[in-house]
């Protein structure tokens, strides 16, 4: 048998051998038999004084081909074994996904502040500044200031918690319109602001009445500032929190500090206006009280009436938390129960 | 008020408007309609009776009747009334009727005893009991024999159920519309049709008096009070037409004389009271503040003690009357009553209704005068009055009206101008389109181009500024007519401020720790409000607290979160991670103080139930990481924790929070013996913390000057000791980062270990320290030479054993 007999011999078994290796360790011996340095290939270079010179040439051609296709054949089944080892170790790790995860606390936002920041994004986008004053405040501000002298009947309106004659727990939050008043500089520019927090007021907790409760005072004075002003605000509040579908409508109201003074209503979200057991069968939902700012409050804060005006509103937080939300108990908010807490979590307004 | 769409027709023409329409539109522009009632709405088959036949069933307290309702047949009924009798007109719901309630009518048996229909009280159709005379509250209605109501006719009209109730839900300001006069010129207004309000023409037939009677009126108490006398009166039931008027009001009648002063007043929006003249013996009359202590009893058998800033009527003497609220029981009028005195005056609004509220008795007289009323009206009620006694009551009308106060009130005139109104509502409404609306209005105005005057009438004593006419303006010019448009003025910047801002990174990082936000009452008891504090002060406090529990405000949230804890484990919820960011309040040194507050409760596990059995609980370390982490994510360093006493807290699971010196709250456990006892808090172990924001926002800081992450490898080393175990960690920690050199970057406590396997009295403690230069690599030799100081220092200041 010649050289080329024995290489021709050499490509089958070689090739056979590699296709029956189907771990690593044996692929390796096959590695060193066919092309390792004692290996087939070797020795037939050695070997190569029994071949002809005029063939030498040919013959070294032939080794180096068929070394080529060795390794080629070696590298691609130990890529195949290797990719085989990790197919089975993932085999081995498999988990069932199926299972349930292990669950820490899931945070929340209190139904009232939900509302509350969706708001005061809405004000700081339009320019006002959030304001808070404090909580005890004096009968000054909350009332005097306010155009609510002492004796004045809308005082009954809203039953007061006293700590002495002057100090009280504010029963609304205007008490912040009187201080921001006093201290803007309108030469600096307009005066816009909101003023949220918290109020108190002597009443008996039940369903529909809570002797603490949160507010957001708003508040624009400048030179030129309408009630048509104030109707395009109360209008995109209300579009805002409760839809751009709903209608509403202005009613003449009263409220000391201002003058004209309004409610709005919306039209009920429950029945669309044709009249439910919610909005106590009129299709409307009264949502907030508002008004021009009354002379004598921009007077008491040392404003000049003949020259600046402007608009205020109140809202209350509560009110518009138990609208939006169709929460039929006011005390829901202040129990705390984290049943009924942690099913806004999936809200971010 | 309720007001009667029937009797508004006879002063303003509203024919042609459908009843809900003139509602919507009133609200709209002037008074909010709360609800139009429409008694007879839901009502069928109930027409009068004429009892012709009444026997008793004996052993019942029942009666057979035969009664003729308009029928072919007389329709026997047996009913139940006391005061059924032959010889009334009644109401019948016939079989098939329907009464209040959607209540159905059928013929049937009572007692074996066949009943085709059934005879009704007032109640039965739906009249609220308040409003039926009081001779048939217990029983059925009959009618007046005088009434003009025939068998068979529906009941509707003659009781007055075909009306239309608009219940006007007036402001304060708006008084002037609690009479059907004021109602109709707002009506009038708003639907622009003239207002017929007519004079009242009085002959008076009987003798002049005034000159023989004397009246003492303190003018201040009553700047107007006016008396008229009649005799020869017959004390009866009033005609059904004004009982009806009465009822709609919601008004009982009572006799011709009470309901004749109640219809004035709804007429006139005078209140008006009358007195038996046996009350005035001595032909005197005294208005006065009464004496504090002096009892009386109401007419409504209510006995009340007086006060000094009550105002009362008097016979020259003792009280007969609680001015303005509500008469004596000693000057009522008697069913044998002949002569009476009518009384008409203005009071003191703000005496009225703090006497009113003082003896828990406001009525109909009260509120009108507590809001004001009409001053130009009086003389105007007393003749309306009047007429009305002689053709009801066969009154006398003795000659003159005494007077015994007349202040007059100036004039009300309002200048403004057309472009000041324009400027404030934002519209361009010309001078004549206002002069139209003063017109509607029946307001008389001068306009002399812009300049602007209006001469407010009497009857509107709300009006008194130019503001006051933009409101009269605008809501009849029309809300819904105003353009909605948002201020155009220079740019502002909006935001919050920056302690607001600071407030509200901390509560999202806690609310990202899976922190649940709780509201709770910032009003709690004394002994609440100080727990969980380091040292209590003085109380901001309520005068008149609506109960003890809620009587001054709190000066920590723990409080009101253990409240939430206890509502939470009673309904077996128990997995509780809550937060409360809210202020707390005192009254130290005089002055009142306000502090923004965190508090965090923690009780439970860290992870929910879960198949991989880690059921770790929640304990003073967890809360503490995530407090770490909390101050982690607001760059706060240098916080130390001193093992400190505080109430309500466990005595030696808990620690004061410091920086720099300052108190900045606490952590801690909270004390056995307070979750022992509250039964619901009882079994559950509580770790919480609370942290003044104020003293916190002082070292949240904004602002990051970037440096490079570390180029340099760091060197980790172990180090094990042994030592006294009444030495805490802080004091190891603080020998090792004395004496490690400058290249500790990190120093981790890794294990603490006390036990059998250690001498006792000791424990063992391990630490993880990271060395690392920051400008070259750090070597061996550098690292192990630190160690060795360690490790000598910690041996000769604290006695360790290095392991
Ligand atoms: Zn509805």
């Amino acid at each position: 048998m010649d050289l080329f007999d024995k290489l021709v011999e050499l490509r089958k078994d070689g090739l056979a051998k590699i296709k029956e290796a189907t771990d690593e360790k044996k692929l390796n011996e096959v590695r060193v038999e066919l092309v390792g340095k004692k290996g087939e290939l070797t020795k037939i270079l050695h070997s190569m004084k029994e071949v002809a010179p005029d063939k030498r040439r040919e013959v070294g051609q032939r080794v180096n081909e068929l070394r080529d296709l060795f390794n080629e054949q070696l590298d691609g089944t130990k890529e195949e074994i290797l990719k085989a080892l990790a197919q089975k170790k993932l085999e081995e790790e498999r988990i069932d996904v199926t299972l349930p995860g292990k669950r820490g606390h899931v945070g929340s936002k209190h139904p009232i502040y939900l509302i509350l920041d969706d708001l005061e994004a809405l004000f700081i986008g339009m320019g006002y500044q959030v304001v808070q004053g404090p909580e005890i405040e004096t009968d000054h501000y909350v009332f005097e200031m306010m155009n609510l002298p002492k004796d004045h009947p809308a005082r009954d309106m809203q039953e007061t918690f006293y700590i002495d004659s002057e100090n009280l727990l504010r029963s609304q939050t205007s008490g912040d319109q009187a201080r921001v008043l006093e201290k803007h500089d309108f030469a600096k520019g307009p005066l816009k602001m909101v003023g949220p927090g918290k109020v108190y007021r002597r009443d008996d907790d039940d369903a529909t009445h809570s002797h603490q409760f949160m507010q957001m005072e708003g508040l624009v004075v400048d030179k030129h500032v309408t009630m048509g002003d104030l109707k395009g605000t109360l209008e995109m509040i209300a579009k805002h929190v409760f839809g751009a579908d709903r209608a509403t409508r202005l009613r003449p109201s009263y409220f000391p500090f201002t003058e004209p003074s309004v409610e709005m209503d919306v039209s009920c979200f429950n029945c669309d206006g044709k009249g439910c057991p919610i909005c106590k069968y009129t299709g409307w939902i009264e949502v907030l009280g508002a008004g021009m700012v009354h002379p004598n409050v921009l007077e008491n804060a040392g404003v000049d009436s003949s020259v600046y005006g402007g608009f205020a509103f109140g809202v209350g937080l509560d009110r518009f938390a138990i609208l939006k939300y169709g929460v039929d108990d006011i005390r829901d908010f202040y129990t705390n129960d984290v049943r009924f807490l942690g099913q806004f979590r999936k809200e971010d307004k | 008020m309720l007001v009667s769409y029937n009797w508004l027709k006879e002063f303003v023409d509203i024919d042609d408007l459908d009843v809900n329409d003139l509602a919507e539109k009133i609200t709209r522009t002037g008074v909010e309609i709360a609800d139009v009632a429409h008694p007879m709405a839901g009502l069928k088959k109930l027409v009068v009776g004429y009892v012709e036949e009444c026997v008793a069933i004996e052993g019942t307290h029942l009666h057979k009747t035969l009664v003729d309702a308009g029928q072919d047949e007389k329709l026997q009924i047996v009913c139940g009334a006391p005061n059924v009798a032959a010889g009334e007109k009644v109401i019948v719901a016939l079989h098939g009727a329907r009464i209040a309630g959607g209540h159905k009518i059928k013929r049937g048996k009572i007692r074996g005893i066949e009943s085709n229909g059934m005879i009704c009280g007032l109640q039965e159709i739906g009249f609220n009991e308040s409003v039926v005379p009081s001779e048939f509250v217990d029983g059925i209605y009959v009618f007046p024999a005088d009434a003009d109501v025939k068998p068979g006719e529906d009941v509707y009209e003659a009781l007055g159920m075909d009306d239309y109730i608009f219940d006007f839900d007036i402001t304060p300001n708006r008084a002037d519309t609690l009479s059907m006069e004021g109602a109709a010129y707002e009506v009038g207004a708003i639907v622009d049709k003239p207002v017929k309000i007519e004079p009242v023409v009085l002959k008076e037939d009987g003798a002049a008096w005034t000159d023989s009677f004397s009246a003492e009126i303190d003018q201040k108490l009553a700047p107007k009070y006016y008396l008229r006398k009649f005799s020869g009166i017959t004390v009866k039931p009033s005609p059904l037409w004004m009982q009806t008027r009465l009822w709609n009001a919601g008004i009982r009648p009572i006799n011709n004389v009470v309901d004749i002063t109640n219809y004035v007043m709804l007429l006139t929006g005078l209140p008006m009271h009358a007195y038996d003249a046996r009350t005035f013996k001595d032909h005197q009359i005294g208005v006065r503040l009464a004496e504090k202590g002096e009892k009386f009893t109401l007419l409504s058998d209510k006995k009340i003690e007086l006060d000094a800033q009550d105002i009362v009527i008097t016979d020259g003497t003792k009280p007969v009357a609680l001015a303005g609220v509500m008469g004596g029981l000693n000057s009522e009028i008697q069913p044998d009553t002949t002569d009476v005195y009518l009384e008409v005056g203005v009071f003191d609004p703000t005496l009225i209704r703090k006497a009113a509220l003082r003896h828990a008795n406001r009525t109909e007289a009260s509120s009108r005068f507590e809001k004001g009323v009409n001053w130009d009206n009086l003389e105007k009620a007393e003749n309306m009055a009047a007429l009305l006694l002689r053709n009801e009551a066969g009154a006398t009308v003795a000659q003159g009206i005494l007077k015994a106060a007349d202040q007059q009130k100036e004039p009300t005139v309002i200048k403004t101008t057309v472009s000041y109104i324009n400027k404030v509502l934002g519209t361009e409404i010309s001078a004549d389109e206002m002069k139209r609306i003063f017109d509607r209005l029946n307001f008389e105005s001068n306009f002399a181009g812009d300049e602007l005057t209006v001469n407010v009438p009497a009857r509107r004593w709300d009006l008194a500024i130019p503001a006051d006419l933009v409101e009269e303006v605008g809501r009849l010019y029309g809300y819904d007519n105003i353009k909605s448009t948002q201020p155009l003025l220079a740019e502002t910047h909006g935001g919050y401020s920056e302690a607001e801002t600071k407030l509200r990174r901390v509560k999202s990082i806690v609310q990202g720790q899976g922190l649940m936000e709780a509201i709770s009452y910032s009003l709690t008891s004394p002994e609440k409000a100080h727990a969980f504090v380091k040292e209590a002060k003085a109380d901001a406090k309520i005068k008149m607290p609506l109960n003890s529990s809620r009587s001054v405000m709190r000066q920590n949230l723990l409080e009101g979160l253990l409240d939430a804890a206890s509502y939470n484990f009673a309904r077996k919820e128990n997995e509780l991670f809550l937060f409360e960011q809210g202020r707390t309040y005192d009254r130290e040194g005089g002055e009142f103080h306000e502090h923004e507050h965190l508090a965090a409760l923690y009780s439970g596990h860290v992870y929910a139930d879960n198949w991989q059995h880690e059921d770790r609980e929640v304990d003073f370390y967890f809360v503490k990481g995530q407090l770490e982490e909390l101050f982690i994510s607001l760059g706060i360093k240098g916080v130390s924790y001193r093992a400190e006493a505080i109430s309500g807290m466990h005595l030696t699971r808990t620690a004061g929070i410091y920086l720099d010196g300052e108190y900045l709250g606490m952590i801690g456990m909270i004390a056995p013996s307070l979750t022992f006892l509250d039964k619901t808090l009882r079994g559950h172990e509580i770790y919480a913390y609370e942290l003044d924001l104020d003293v916190l926002s002082k070292y949240q800081t904004q602002g990051t000057k970037a440096v490079p992450a570390p180029k340099f490898p760091a060197i980790e080393r172990d180090l094990s000791i042994l030592v006294s175990d009444n030495l805490t960690n802080e004091d190891v920690e603080k020998v090792i980062r004395e004496n490690a050199g400058k290249y500790l970057t990190k120093l981790q406590v890794i294990d603490v270990y006390q036990g059998e396997h250690i001498e006792s009295g000791k424990k063992s403690l391990a630490y993880n320290l990271t060395f690392r230069n920051d400008h070259d690599t750090l070597t061996d030799s550098v690292v192990s030479k630190a160690m060795e100081t360690i490790s000598e220092a910690l041996i000769a200041k604290l006695g360790a054993n290095i392991r």
